[in-house]
């Protein structure tokens, strides 16, 4: 029998099943932008209000959620309930569909409604639309980090940004 | 060019607003709605003020200019794909390199 891969745009498919309010952030949201950066997983910043942690966690259980660990490659489960997730910053989660992170505040940004600011409605597959992260919202993000990970990634993601502002500033006339 | 995106990314870092900077800055608070539009390009000594006025430092560095154009190339490629196509793209590319698993909070 083949085994079949997992499709981490299902995820946003049980998020959006689910009416979870979330923008799609980190590489993936940058990927979206037009930066040729590689990702595995997929992280999102949630709204923080209950009753959306209250559907972002019955979401996550039919994802089968557990937490990310280096020593255990099913994950190992957790109690996914509403008022666990919200002391965190960020839950690293492996579901039946690949990886995910939750990231409740983001280096350097106001978390959820900070980032719907300057988000945009992409449609990322047939039956799919997400709200995405602005490319210099992750930037931003991404240097308040700091971590070298981060950082190494940074000057690619500017410049994305620049030859985006070129291309538009073109279109004006500029 | 990237003036206008590095004051707004600076000034919501600062988490003030455009007034509170041109109030900082001395400068007309329609004059920083323009930078970050780019309808008016500040000199970089001019940037440079902005940017400290919203407490961060402007650095620099000289490097070589990448003669290949191997990210330019690349970037336009993906700026000619859907964002659908570009997504699918990197999933794919991380799931044929793998990606080290993170384990805190520093994205957006």
């Amino acid at each position: 029998m083949t085994a079949v891969e997992p499709d981490p745009l299902e995820i946003l498919r049980v998020l959006e099943r689910h009416r979870v309010r979330y923008v799609l952030i980190g590489a993936a949201a940058a990927r979206v932008a037009g930066a040729p950066v590689v990702t595995e997983d997929l992280d999102v910043t949630p709204a923080l209000d209950r009753a959306n942690l209250k559907r972002l966690a019955t979401a996550l259980r039919e994802l089968d959620a557990r937490l990310r660990s280096a020593t255990e490659p099913e994950g190992v489960p957790f109690p996914v309930e509403p008022e666990l997730l919200t002391p965190a910053e960020i839950w690293t989660l492996t579901t039946s569909a690949g990886y995910l992170d939750v990231c409740l505040r983001p280096s350097g940004t106001g978390g959820y409604d900070d980032l719907r600011r300057e988000a945009s409605s992409e449609l990322l597959a047939p039956d799919l639309t997400v709200s995405v992260a602005s490319l210099r919202d992750v930037i931003r993000s991404k240097e308040a980090a700091g971590r070298d990970k981060d950082l190494a990634q940074l000057p690619l993601l500017r410049r994305t940004l620049e030859q985006i502002r070129d291309r538009e500033l073109r279109r004006r006339g500029r | 060019m990237l003036s206008g995106d590095l004051l707004v990314e600076a000034r919501r870092r600062a988490g003030i607003s455009q007034a509170e900077l041109a109030r900082r800055s001395k400068v007309a608070p329609s004059l920083i709605g323009r930078y970050e539009r780019y309808e008016v390009i500040p000199s970089l000594e001019r940037l440079r003020e902005l940017l400290r006025a919203c407490g961060v430092e402007l650095s620099f560095r000289l490097a070589a200019v990448d003669a290949s154009d191997h990210d330019r190339v690349l970037i336009e490629r993906e700026l000619r794909l859907t964002p659908a196509e570009r997504l699918r793209r990197g999933l794919a590319a991380g799931r044929a390199f793998g990606s080290f698993p993170e384990h805190d909070g520093g994205r957006a």
